[in-house]
Protein backbone atom coordinates (compact mmCIF):
# COMPACT_ATOMS: atom_id res chain seq x y z
CA UNK A 1 0.00 0.00 0.00
CA UNK A 2 1.10 3.53 -0.79
CA UNK A 3 1.30 6.63 1.39
CA UNK A 4 2.13 10.21 0.60
CA UNK A 5 2.71 13.23 2.78
CA UNK A 6 3.92 16.76 2.43
CA UNK A 7 4.95 19.55 4.82
CA UNK A 8 6.71 17.07 7.08
CA UNK A 9 10.39 16.78 7.94
CA UNK A 10 12.93 15.04 10.09
CA UNK A 11 14.58 17.86 12.01
CA UNK A 12 17.20 15.89 13.92
CA UNK A 13 18.69 12.48 14.61
CA UNK A 14 20.45 11.36 17.77
CA UNK A 15 21.79 7.81 17.94
CA UNK A 16 22.92 6.09 21.14
CA UNK A 17 25.08 2.97 21.33
CA UNK A 18 26.27 1.22 24.50
CA UNK A 19 29.93 1.92 25.30
CA UNK A 20 30.48 -1.82 25.73
CA UNK A 21 32.11 -3.02 22.51
CA UNK A 22 32.64 -6.71 21.74
CA UNK A 23 34.56 -8.23 18.92
CA UNK A 24 33.73 -11.23 16.76
CA UNK A 25 37.21 -12.68 17.11
CA UNK A 26 37.02 -12.61 20.91
CA UNK A 27 33.65 -14.32 20.89
CA UNK A 28 34.46 -16.99 18.32
CA UNK A 29 35.31 -19.58 20.96
CA UNK A 30 31.66 -19.55 22.12
CA UNK A 31 30.60 -21.00 18.81
CA UNK A 32 30.56 -24.66 17.91
CA UNK A 33 32.42 -24.13 14.65
CA UNK A 34 36.05 -24.46 13.52
CA UNK A 35 37.74 -21.03 13.90
CA UNK A 36 38.69 -20.97 10.21
CA UNK A 37 35.03 -21.24 9.20
CA UNK A 38 34.01 -18.56 11.65
CA UNK A 39 36.69 -16.26 10.24
CA UNK A 40 35.34 -16.96 6.78
CA UNK A 41 31.86 -16.01 8.01
CA UNK A 42 33.28 -12.80 9.46
CA UNK A 43 34.85 -11.94 6.11
CA UNK A 44 31.81 -12.77 3.98
CA UNK A 45 29.17 -11.16 6.20
CA UNK A 46 31.25 -8.21 7.32
CA UNK A 47 31.15 -8.94 11.03
CA UNK A 48 33.71 -7.32 13.30
CA UNK A 49 32.62 -5.36 16.34
CA UNK A 50 29.24 -4.91 17.93
CA UNK A 51 27.84 -2.90 20.80
CA UNK A 52 25.75 -4.63 23.40
CA UNK A 53 24.48 -3.55 26.80
CA UNK A 54 26.26 -4.76 29.90
CA UNK A 55 23.94 -6.12 32.54
CA UNK A 56 20.20 -5.56 32.85
CA UNK A 57 19.97 -2.37 30.81
CA UNK A 58 16.44 -1.82 29.50
CA UNK A 59 14.86 -0.01 26.57
CA UNK A 60 13.70 2.85 28.77
CA UNK A 61 17.25 3.35 30.12
CA UNK A 62 18.60 4.00 26.63
CA UNK A 63 15.49 5.98 25.69
CA UNK A 64 15.66 8.27 28.73
CA UNK A 65 19.37 8.77 28.12
CA UNK A 66 18.71 9.92 24.56
CA UNK A 67 15.91 12.29 25.54
CA UNK A 68 17.82 13.76 28.50
CA UNK A 69 20.77 14.40 26.21
CA UNK A 70 18.50 16.11 23.69
CA UNK A 71 16.89 18.29 26.40
CA UNK A 72 20.28 19.08 27.95
CA UNK A 73 21.80 20.14 24.63
CA UNK A 74 18.82 22.26 23.61
CA UNK A 75 17.84 20.04 20.67
CA UNK A 76 14.25 20.19 21.85
CA UNK A 77 12.45 21.57 24.88
CA UNK A 78 11.10 19.14 27.45
CA UNK A 79 7.57 20.52 26.97
CA UNK A 80 7.74 20.86 23.21
CA UNK A 81 7.16 17.19 22.49
CA UNK A 82 3.51 16.37 21.83
CA UNK A 83 3.89 12.70 21.00
CA UNK A 84 6.34 10.04 22.12
CA UNK A 85 6.45 7.00 19.88
CA UNK A 86 8.56 4.13 21.17
CA UNK A 87 9.29 1.44 18.62
CA UNK A 88 10.71 -1.61 20.35
CA UNK A 89 10.57 -5.40 20.51
CA UNK A 90 12.26 -5.41 23.90
CA UNK A 91 9.90 -3.44 26.16
CA UNK A 92 10.62 -3.02 29.87
CA UNK A 93 7.32 -4.76 30.66
CA UNK A 94 4.36 -6.36 28.89
CA UNK A 95 2.43 -3.57 30.60
CA UNK A 96 2.62 -0.60 30.98
CA UNK A 97 3.99 0.62 27.63
CA UNK A 98 7.66 1.64 27.61
CA UNK A 99 6.58 5.07 26.31
CA UNK A 100 4.61 5.54 29.54
CA UNK A 101 7.62 4.39 31.56
CA UNK A 102 9.77 7.01 29.83
CA UNK A 103 7.13 9.74 30.20
CA UNK A 104 6.95 9.01 33.92
CA UNK A 105 10.70 8.73 34.50
CA UNK A 106 11.34 12.04 32.75
CA UNK A 107 8.32 13.84 34.18
CA UNK A 108 7.00 14.79 30.77
CA UNK A 109 3.73 16.69 30.42
CA UNK A 110 0.34 14.96 30.46
CA UNK A 111 -0.66 16.43 27.10
CA UNK A 112 1.51 13.81 25.46
CA UNK A 113 0.46 11.05 23.11
CA UNK A 114 2.46 8.02 24.28
CA UNK A 115 2.42 4.93 22.12
CA UNK A 116 4.50 1.78 21.82
CA UNK A 117 4.85 0.11 18.45
CA UNK A 118 6.00 -3.50 18.34
CA UNK A 119 8.12 -3.47 15.20
CA UNK A 120 11.65 -4.45 14.31
CA UNK A 121 13.80 -3.90 11.27
CA UNK A 122 11.10 -1.88 9.47
CA UNK A 123 10.47 0.03 12.70
CA UNK A 124 12.07 3.28 11.61
CA UNK A 125 9.77 3.49 8.59
CA UNK A 126 6.68 2.45 10.58
CA UNK A 127 7.54 5.02 13.25
CA UNK A 128 7.98 7.77 10.65
CA UNK A 129 4.61 6.92 9.06
CA UNK A 130 2.91 7.17 12.46
CA UNK A 131 4.71 10.41 13.25
CA UNK A 132 3.64 11.93 9.92
CA UNK A 133 0.04 10.89 10.57
CA UNK A 134 0.02 12.41 14.06
CA UNK A 135 1.34 15.68 12.66
CA UNK A 136 -1.98 16.02 10.81
CA UNK A 137 -3.44 17.14 14.14
CA UNK A 138 -3.20 20.82 15.16
CA UNK A 139 -2.31 19.78 18.70
CA UNK A 140 0.77 17.89 17.56
CA UNK A 141 3.70 19.95 16.31
CA UNK A 142 6.69 17.83 17.38
CA UNK A 143 6.90 14.06 17.55
CA UNK A 144 9.74 12.28 19.34
CA UNK A 145 10.30 8.98 17.58
CA UNK A 146 12.34 6.69 19.77
CA UNK A 147 13.60 3.47 18.22
CA UNK A 148 15.23 1.26 20.81
CA UNK A 149 16.14 -2.39 21.24
CA UNK A 150 18.25 -4.39 23.67
CA UNK A 151 17.76 -7.71 21.93
CA UNK A 152 21.26 -8.97 22.76
CA UNK A 153 19.64 -10.01 26.03
CA UNK A 154 17.43 -12.41 24.05
CA UNK A 155 20.09 -13.91 21.78
CA UNK A 156 22.02 -17.02 22.72
CA UNK A 157 25.78 -16.27 22.90
CA UNK A 158 26.28 -19.74 21.40
CA UNK A 159 24.17 -19.01 18.33
CA UNK A 160 26.53 -18.10 15.51
CA UNK A 161 23.51 -17.47 13.32
CA UNK A 162 22.44 -14.38 15.27
CA UNK A 163 24.84 -13.46 18.05
CA UNK A 164 27.74 -11.99 16.00
CA UNK A 165 25.45 -9.51 14.31
CA UNK A 166 23.18 -8.43 17.15
CA UNK A 167 23.57 -4.90 18.42
CA UNK A 168 21.76 -2.81 21.02
CA UNK A 169 21.04 0.85 20.40
CA UNK A 170 18.52 3.66 20.59
CA UNK A 171 17.77 6.64 18.43
CA UNK A 172 15.75 9.78 18.88
CA UNK A 173 14.37 11.22 15.67
CA UNK A 174 12.55 14.50 15.88
CA UNK A 175 9.74 14.82 13.35
CA UNK A 176 7.81 18.00 12.71
CA UNK A 177 5.88 20.06 10.18
CA UNK A 178 7.73 22.05 7.55
CA UNK A 179 7.08 24.63 4.84
CA UNK A 180 8.29 22.25 2.17
CA UNK A 181 5.47 21.12 -0.16
CA UNK A 182 7.66 18.44 -1.81
CA UNK A 183 5.81 15.14 -1.55
CA UNK A 184 7.18 12.35 0.61
CA UNK A 185 6.26 8.99 -0.85
CA UNK A 186 6.19 5.72 1.05
CA UNK A 187 4.96 2.19 0.62
CA UNK A 188 4.52 -0.79 2.84
CA UNK A 189 3.75 -4.50 2.68
CA UNK A 190 3.25 -7.08 5.40
CA UNK A 191 3.10 -10.86 5.39
CA UNK A 192 2.09 -12.44 8.68
CA UNK A 193 2.00 -15.86 7.03
CA UNK A 194 5.80 -15.85 7.21
CA UNK A 195 5.84 -14.59 10.82
CA UNK A 196 7.92 -17.48 12.16
CA UNK A 197 11.01 -16.64 10.10
CA UNK A 198 12.07 -14.22 12.84
CA UNK A 199 10.73 -14.75 16.32
CA UNK A 200 11.27 -15.31 20.01
CA UNK A 201 9.13 -18.42 20.49
CA UNK A 202 8.78 -18.37 24.29
CA UNK A 203 8.12 -15.74 26.93
CA UNK A 204 4.76 -14.44 25.74
CA UNK A 205 1.31 -15.76 26.60
CA UNK A 206 1.35 -18.47 23.89
CA UNK A 207 4.38 -20.20 25.35
CA UNK A 208 5.31 -18.77 28.75
CA UNK A 209 8.94 -19.09 29.87
CA UNK A 210 9.62 -22.18 31.98
CA UNK A 211 12.80 -24.07 32.86
CA UNK A 212 12.16 -26.15 29.71
CA UNK A 213 12.07 -23.11 27.41
CA UNK A 214 15.47 -22.09 28.78
CA UNK A 215 17.17 -25.34 27.72
CA UNK A 216 19.73 -24.86 24.94
CA UNK A 217 19.05 -27.01 21.87
CA UNK A 218 21.14 -27.64 18.77
CA UNK A 219 19.37 -26.38 15.66
CA UNK A 220 21.02 -29.06 13.54
CA UNK A 221 23.64 -26.56 12.32
CA UNK A 222 25.74 -26.46 15.51
CA UNK A 223 24.00 -23.38 16.85
CA UNK A 224 22.78 -23.67 20.43
CA UNK A 225 19.73 -21.70 21.45
CA UNK A 226 16.66 -22.02 23.67
CA UNK A 227 13.02 -21.25 22.96
CA UNK A 228 13.48 -18.14 25.10
CA UNK A 229 15.99 -16.88 22.54
CA UNK A 230 15.60 -14.99 19.30
CA UNK A 231 15.77 -17.24 16.29
CA UNK A 232 16.13 -16.34 12.66
CA UNK A 233 15.70 -18.45 9.56
CA UNK A 234 18.64 -16.87 7.76
CA UNK A 235 18.03 -18.26 4.28
CA UNK A 236 14.29 -17.46 4.40
CA UNK A 237 15.08 -13.88 5.41
CA UNK A 238 17.78 -13.58 2.77
CA UNK A 239 15.40 -14.75 0.04
CA UNK A 240 12.60 -12.55 1.33
CA UNK A 241 14.81 -9.48 1.16
CA UNK A 242 16.24 -10.22 -2.28
CA UNK A 243 12.83 -11.05 -3.74
CA UNK A 244 10.63 -8.40 -2.14
CA UNK A 245 12.72 -5.30 -1.52
CA UNK A 246 13.88 -4.42 -5.09
CA UNK A 247 10.32 -4.36 -6.55
CA UNK A 248 9.08 -2.42 -3.51
CA UNK A 249 11.67 0.29 -4.12
CA UNK A 250 11.04 0.25 -7.89
CA UNK A 251 7.33 0.80 -7.23
CA UNK A 252 8.13 3.64 -4.85
CA UNK A 253 10.34 5.39 -7.38
CA UNK A 254 7.78 4.90 -10.14
CA UNK A 255 5.02 6.37 -7.96
CA UNK A 256 7.25 9.31 -7.14
CA UNK A 257 8.19 9.77 -10.81
CA UNK A 258 11.84 9.39 -9.88
CA UNK A 259 14.63 7.11 -11.01
CA UNK A 260 17.37 5.42 -9.02
CA UNK A 261 19.79 7.98 -10.44
CA UNK A 262 17.86 10.81 -8.76
CA UNK A 263 18.50 9.30 -5.35
CA UNK A 264 21.62 10.47 -3.51
CA UNK A 265 21.60 7.73 -0.89
CA UNK A 266 19.84 4.44 -0.31
CA UNK A 267 19.74 4.32 3.47
CA UNK A 268 18.55 0.83 4.19
CA UNK A 269 18.16 -1.26 7.28
CA UNK A 270 21.49 -2.97 8.04
CA UNK A 271 21.15 -6.74 8.47
CA UNK A 272 24.75 -7.42 7.39
CA UNK A 273 27.11 -6.21 4.68
CA UNK A 274 26.63 -9.30 2.52
CA UNK A 275 22.87 -8.90 2.21
CA UNK A 276 23.13 -5.19 1.44
CA UNK A 277 25.77 -5.65 -1.21
CA UNK A 278 23.68 -8.36 -2.89
CA UNK A 279 20.73 -5.98 -2.75
CA UNK A 280 22.79 -3.17 -4.28
CA UNK A 281 23.97 -5.48 -7.08
CA UNK A 282 20.46 -6.61 -7.81
CA UNK A 283 19.16 -3.04 -7.85
CA UNK A 284 22.18 -1.85 -9.85
CA UNK A 285 22.98 0.77 -7.26
CA UNK A 286 26.66 1.60 -6.68
CA UNK A 287 27.93 0.46 -3.26
CA UNK A 288 28.88 4.01 -2.27
CA UNK A 289 25.25 5.08 -2.57
CA UNK A 290 24.13 2.30 -0.25
CA UNK A 291 26.26 2.35 2.92
CA UNK A 292 26.55 -1.10 4.52
CA UNK A 293 29.02 -0.44 7.35
CA UNK A 294 26.78 -0.34 10.41
CA UNK A 295 26.95 -4.02 11.35
CA UNK A 296 30.77 -4.14 11.34
CA UNK A 297 30.94 -1.18 13.75
CA UNK A 298 27.88 -1.54 15.96
CA UNK A 299 25.89 -4.65 15.04
CA UNK A 300 22.33 -4.88 13.80
CA UNK A 301 20.03 -3.05 16.21
CA UNK A 302 16.82 -3.62 14.19
CA UNK A 303 14.84 -0.35 13.97
CA UNK A 304 17.83 1.79 14.98
CA UNK A 305 20.08 0.90 12.06
CA UNK A 306 18.81 3.59 9.68
CA UNK A 307 19.42 6.41 12.20
CA UNK A 308 22.84 4.80 12.81
CA UNK A 309 23.69 4.67 9.12
CA UNK A 310 22.73 8.36 8.93
CA UNK A 311 24.69 9.46 12.01
CA UNK A 312 27.75 7.35 11.21
CA UNK A 313 28.09 8.23 7.52
CA UNK A 314 26.31 11.48 6.76
CA UNK A 315 26.53 13.61 9.89
CA UNK A 316 28.67 16.46 8.53
CA UNK A 317 26.85 16.63 5.25
CA UNK A 318 23.35 16.60 6.72
CA UNK A 319 24.12 19.34 9.22
CA UNK A 320 24.70 21.78 6.36
CA UNK A 321 23.05 20.22 3.33
CA UNK A 322 20.16 18.11 2.20
CA UNK A 323 20.07 14.87 0.21
CA UNK A 324 17.39 12.94 -1.58
CA UNK A 325 17.21 9.72 0.38
CA UNK A 326 15.48 6.45 -0.21
CA UNK A 327 14.93 4.59 3.06
CA UNK A 328 13.96 0.94 3.34
CA UNK A 329 13.33 -1.33 6.30
CA UNK A 330 12.54 -5.04 6.19
CA UNK A 331 12.24 -7.79 8.74
CA UNK A 332 10.10 -9.15 11.53
CA UNK A 333 6.41 -9.58 10.77
CA UNK A 334 7.36 -9.93 8.01
CA UNK A 335 7.21 -6.24 7.16
CA UNK A 336 8.87 -4.29 4.37
CA UNK A 337 8.59 -0.61 3.67
CA UNK A 338 10.36 2.12 1.73
CA UNK A 339 10.23 5.90 1.66
CA UNK A 340 11.58 8.65 -0.58
CA UNK A 341 12.16 11.98 1.11
CA UNK A 342 14.44 14.97 1.30
CA UNK A 343 16.65 14.59 4.34
CA UNK A 344 18.39 17.58 5.92
CA UNK A 345 19.64 20.06 6.69
CA UNK A 346 19.28 18.68 10.20
CA UNK A 347 19.34 20.79 13.34
CA UNK A 348 21.23 18.04 15.13
CA UNK A 349 22.83 14.77 14.12
CA UNK A 350 24.93 12.96 16.69
CA UNK A 351 26.12 9.54 17.71
CA UNK A 352 26.80 9.20 21.43
CA UNK A 353 27.65 6.44 23.89
CA UNK A 354 25.60 5.12 26.75
CA UNK A 355 28.11 4.59 29.59
CA UNK B 1 26.66 -26.56 -15.72
CA UNK B 2 30.42 -26.01 -16.21
CA UNK B 3 30.08 -22.40 -15.17
CA UNK B 4 27.98 -23.42 -12.17
CA UNK B 5 30.61 -25.96 -11.08
CA UNK B 6 33.36 -23.35 -11.45
CA UNK B 7 31.50 -20.98 -9.14
CA UNK B 8 30.85 -23.79 -6.71
CA UNK B 9 34.56 -24.63 -6.68
CA UNK B 10 35.29 -21.01 -5.69
CA UNK B 11 32.75 -21.15 -2.88
CA UNK B 12 34.11 -24.48 -1.64
CA UNK B 13 37.70 -23.28 -2.04
CA UNK B 14 38.79 -26.26 -4.14
CA UNK B 15 40.34 -26.50 -7.61
CA UNK B 16 37.54 -28.44 -9.19
CA UNK B 17 33.99 -29.58 -8.53
CA UNK B 18 32.41 -32.26 -10.74
CA UNK B 19 28.66 -32.40 -11.40
CA UNK B 20 28.22 -35.69 -9.53
CA UNK B 21 30.50 -35.05 -6.56
CA UNK B 22 28.79 -35.44 -3.21
CA UNK B 23 28.51 -31.98 -1.66
CA UNK B 24 28.71 -33.48 1.81
CA UNK B 25 32.22 -34.71 1.11
CA UNK B 26 33.60 -31.19 0.83
CA UNK B 27 35.14 -29.90 4.00
CA UNK B 28 33.87 -26.37 3.31
CA UNK B 29 30.25 -27.41 2.67
CA UNK B 30 28.48 -25.84 5.65
CA UNK B 31 25.74 -23.34 6.42
CA UNK B 32 27.90 -20.44 5.22
CA UNK B 33 28.77 -21.94 1.85
CA UNK B 34 25.12 -22.99 1.57
CA UNK B 35 24.05 -19.36 2.05
CA UNK B 36 26.54 -18.30 -0.61
CA UNK B 37 24.96 -20.81 -3.01
CA UNK B 38 21.50 -19.49 -2.06
CA UNK B 39 22.75 -15.97 -2.80
CA UNK B 40 24.11 -17.13 -6.15
CA UNK B 41 20.77 -18.78 -7.02
CA UNK B 42 18.96 -15.58 -6.06
CA UNK B 43 21.28 -13.00 -7.57
CA UNK B 44 22.53 -14.73 -10.70
CA UNK B 45 19.60 -16.98 -11.58
CA UNK B 46 16.78 -15.00 -9.95
CA UNK B 47 15.62 -18.11 -8.11
CA UNK B 48 14.75 -18.19 -4.40
CA UNK B 49 16.25 -21.33 -2.88
CA UNK B 50 15.64 -22.29 0.73
CA UNK B 51 18.27 -23.83 3.00
CA UNK B 52 15.93 -26.75 3.74
CA UNK B 53 15.55 -27.42 0.00
CA UNK B 54 19.27 -27.14 -0.62
CA UNK B 55 20.00 -29.62 2.14
CA UNK B 56 18.09 -32.30 0.23
CA UNK B 57 20.16 -31.81 -2.92
CA UNK B 58 23.16 -34.13 -2.85
CA UNK B 59 25.28 -33.07 -5.82
CA UNK B 60 26.03 -29.96 -7.90
CA UNK B 61 23.92 -31.49 -10.68
CA UNK B 62 20.92 -31.81 -8.37
CA UNK B 63 21.29 -28.20 -7.27
CA UNK B 64 21.70 -26.93 -10.80
CA UNK B 65 18.71 -28.89 -12.10
CA UNK B 66 16.60 -27.68 -9.18
CA UNK B 67 17.46 -24.05 -9.99
CA UNK B 68 16.67 -24.52 -13.68
CA UNK B 69 13.38 -26.27 -12.91
CA UNK B 70 12.32 -23.48 -10.61
CA UNK B 71 13.28 -20.96 -13.23
CA UNK B 72 11.02 -22.84 -15.66
CA UNK B 73 13.93 -24.00 -17.82
CA UNK B 74 13.67 -27.68 -16.95
CA UNK B 75 16.32 -29.93 -18.46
Amino acid sequence: MNFSFSHRRISGVLAVVPANERSFVDEMSNFNFPPARSLKLKQVMGYDKHRIVEGPVCASDLGCFALEYAFGHGFVGRNQIDALLVVTQSPDYFMPPTSSVIQGRLGLKQDLFCMDINQGCAGFLIGLLEAFLLLGQDSVSKVALLNVDVLSRKVSPRDRNSYPLIGDAASLTLVERSEDPTPIHANLKMDGAAREALMIPAGGFRLPSTPETAVLEDDGENNLRAKDHLRMDGSAIFNFVQVEVPPLVEDLLRTAGASAGDVDYFLFHQPNRFMLQKLAERMQVPYEKMPSNVVEHYGNSSGVTIPLVIAHNLRERLLRDSVRACLAGFGVGLTWSSMLLRLGPLEFCELIEFP
Amino acid sequence: MDEFCRKLAQILEVDEVKPDDALEDFEEWDSLSALTVIAMAGCQYGVPLRATELKKLATPRHVYDFILRRKGMAP
